[in-house]
């Protein structure tokens, strides 16, 4: 009897007693300002900042065609954010998983070096890079490609350059992990059976790591959809997102609530959206199933 | 179906010679066992066959076509291997239809395929089940299927019972050999298992640890004739005697240290046998006869003592301890339920055979 019982107080009261802090810690410091930006969001606020009932007009601003551009040009820049990173990771997380395994670690620890330097670092090193005589125009000019630099600052390129550089590695490791999982055998039976490497890759690897390809699209795709700083700094103010719409309005003068109304209005198209990719995403990778 | 041979291909892999220039021709339609010791190279053998790997030199024919060069996908080979390598996210149903979908074989075609397939290998229960909510068995039944649906010109089978249980894998061998006796395909049975071997082989090829074929016969040949004694010591149980060979023009003898000679006979008289020279004779366990009386009629006798005994259920096994210090292996076939004579442990034996039952070695 004292052996079944022991077990079972452990597995129940120990978790929580670890997991306490870190639930703790979201509930004060997530759950409860999320709902208080969703009440905010709600409530009409006099200008002497006294509450006065409950009103639908600030959501209802967000919700005409001038911000749901914004926030659609938002989903635009996550998704291709998105894709190009996995078109990027994919056959980087599949060298260092199957052909790098030797050096894996050394792989892994090249990826995860960036981190070590400041963000800020980075956008001003890709400025040097990016600028009218900057090292790329400088090199295309040298080798005759162009006759005139390209004016790669403040645009959509300069925006998608630094958002790759900078998302790529949240892709590169969920792939990595489910491609070293990921048994080779099966590439062989695929190519014994008759079917091409594309096949093999199409029908084997792309079902099998799936959950890789899943976690990295959206480690990607929510945090670029709010992406503030990459936009502003490498894209002038020529372009309007989520994130810049949301800092105009919590950093303005008494537009605090209309703020968090965007807010709201955005995390739901988020949701929405990302639900969507989410089917998206297994009707394009996953074999049918129709019986 | 079609023949495999093998011209000089050797292999290396990590600087390391797996396979050294071995030339093999595996007959067309026949079930041939490649049976080796563990880490010997059959497997990669097989995988060259494959095309899993390529060859350093030599080459491959298939019929009368090199296949060679051939990429994998291009070869009408296929594999079963030894994990099954099913793949977890397909159905029974897709698994044993991918190759049919590869090559865009109309629908009906596929299912009617497919379903007689599953039907043959008692799958049908189960087509819409995922690989992992099998059992064993029938994962290995679905990897044959899967395997054979596209009529391949050549079946490999890399150890592909290893996992199942003994009973079960019984069972297997004679499926396997009634598919072969059906499809006429051929198949390369590679294993390290000569129980398995035997039993499904028309002919088997025997690979020593260097990678090279040591001797290629049908089971009964391997068996009871093996050309080396790496042969005749892999291939079942057997005493090897070491001697020096006497009288052989005239009543050919093997004169052992300590226990005298023996009588030989030589059918086939090879370069190697020379009077006086080293030789050993190899002695299955179940040619010898073990009794506690003298019995005549016997071209040899040797005398010892009962040091254990093994009872296997339809033979006994016997561990005779000689007069200097070898040891001899005895099977009895345990054929009655109340034996005249019971032999017990340190009792004093006579042990027989007849020359004509002992194959001679080179040293």
């Amino acid at each position: 009897m004292k052996l079944k019982f022991l077990p079972k107080q452990r597995s129940s009261e120990f978790p929580f007693t670890f997991g306490a802090p870190a639930i703790i810690w979201q509930i004060l410091f997530f759950y409860f300002p999320l709902l208080i930006i969703v009440v905010t969001s709600f409530i009409n606020i006099s200008e002497l900042g006294e509450i006065e009932g409950v009103t639908l007009k600030k959501i209802a601003l967000f919700l005409s065609p001038t911000y749901m551009k914004v926030i659609l040009s938002s989903m635009l820049l996550g998704v291709s954010n998105a894709v190009i990173c996995l078109l990027v990771a994919y056959p980087l997380a599949y060298f260092m998983a199957i052909r790098g395994k030797k050096h894996k670690n050394l792989l892994l620890f090249l990826l995860i070096i960036p981190f070590w330097t400041n963000f800020l670092l980075h956008v001003y090193a890709w400025f040097f890079v990016l600028e009218r005589d900057g090292f790329l125009n400088t090199l295309l000019l040298k080798i005759g490609f162009i006759h005139e630099p390209i004016h790669f600052l403040n645009s959509i390129f300069s925006i998608m350059v630094m958002m790759v550089y900078y998302y790529l590695p949240f892709m590169v490791l969920p792939i990595y992990s489910s491609l070293e999982r990921f048994d080779s055998r099966l590439i062989e039976a695929s190519l014994d059976l008759g079917a091409s490497w594309f096949q093999t890759f199409r029908r084997i690897m792309l079902p099998l790591t799936l959950g890789g390809i899943r976690a990295g699209f959206f480690l990607v795709y929510i945090p670029s959809f709010g992406e503030f700083a990459i936009p502003e700094l490498m894209g002038g103010d020529k372009y309007m997102f989520v994130g810049s719409v949301v800092s105009h309005y919590i950093l303005g003068d008494q537009t605090g609530s209309l703020g968090a109304a965007f807010t709201v209005v955005a995390c739901i198209c988020l949701l929405l959206s990302a639900v969507g990719l989410f089917f998206l995403l297994n009707k394009i990778i996953l074999p049918k199933r129709k019986k | 179906m079609r023949s495999i041979t093998l011209k000089g291909l050797s292999k290396s892999i990590n600087g390391g010679q797996i396979i050294p220039g071995l030339n093999l021709n595996i007959p067309a339609g026949k079930f041939f066992a490649l049976l080796g010791p563990s880490g010997c190279g059959k497997t990669t053998l097989l995988r060259l066959i494959a095309g899993l790997e390529k060859a350093d030199e030599g080459q491959i024919f298939l019929g009368d076509e090199d296949i060679t060069e051939l990429p994998i996908h291009e070869r009408p080979v296929n594999v079963v291997f030894q994990n099954y390598a099913l793949f977890p996210h397909l159905d029974v149903f897709d698994n044993v239809a991918y190759s049919l979908k590869l090559n865009k074989t109309p629908k009906k075609e596929i299912k009617e395929k497919v379903c007689k397939i599953l039907q043959a290998f008692h799958l049908e229960s189960h087509i819409y089940k995922f690989t992992s909510q099998l059992s064993g068995g029938q994962q290995q039944r679905v990897a044959l299927a899967r395997a054979i649906i596209n009529e391949p010109d050549v079946l490999l089978l890399d150890e592909p019972l290893a996992a199942l249980d003994f009973k079960l894998r019984e069972k297997m061998l004679i499926e396997l050999i009634e598919l072969q006796d059906k499809l006429k395909t051929t198949f390369v049975y590679v294993t390290h298992d000569q129980f398995e071997a035997l039993t499904v082989a028309d002919q088997m090829a025997i690979m020593n640890t260097k990678g090279q074929i040591e001797q290629i016969g049908t089971p009964k040949e391997i068996y009871e004739f093996p050309h080396s004694s790496f042969v005749a010591k892999f291939v079942g149980t057997t005493n090897i005697l070491s001697g020096k060979l006497r009288q052989i023009d005239t009543d050919p003898e093997i004169e052992v240290a300590d226990l005298g000679k023996f009588k030989l006979s030589i059918p086939l008289k090879k370069q190697w046998m020379k009077e006086g020279c080293d030789i050993l004779i190899s002695l299955r366990p179940e040619k010898i006869f073990i009794s506690k009386k003298e019995v005549p009629n016997f071209s040899n006798k040797l005398m010892g003592t009962v040091q254990s005994i093994v009872y296997h259920g339809r033979s006994t096994q016997y561990n005779v301890v000689l007069r200097n210090g070898l040891k001899l292996q005895v099977f009895e076939q345990n054929e009655e339920h109340f034996p005249q004579q019971v032999i017990d442990y340190d009792n004093e034996v006579y042990l027989y055979w007849q020359k004509e039952n002992v194959v001679l070695l080179e040293k």
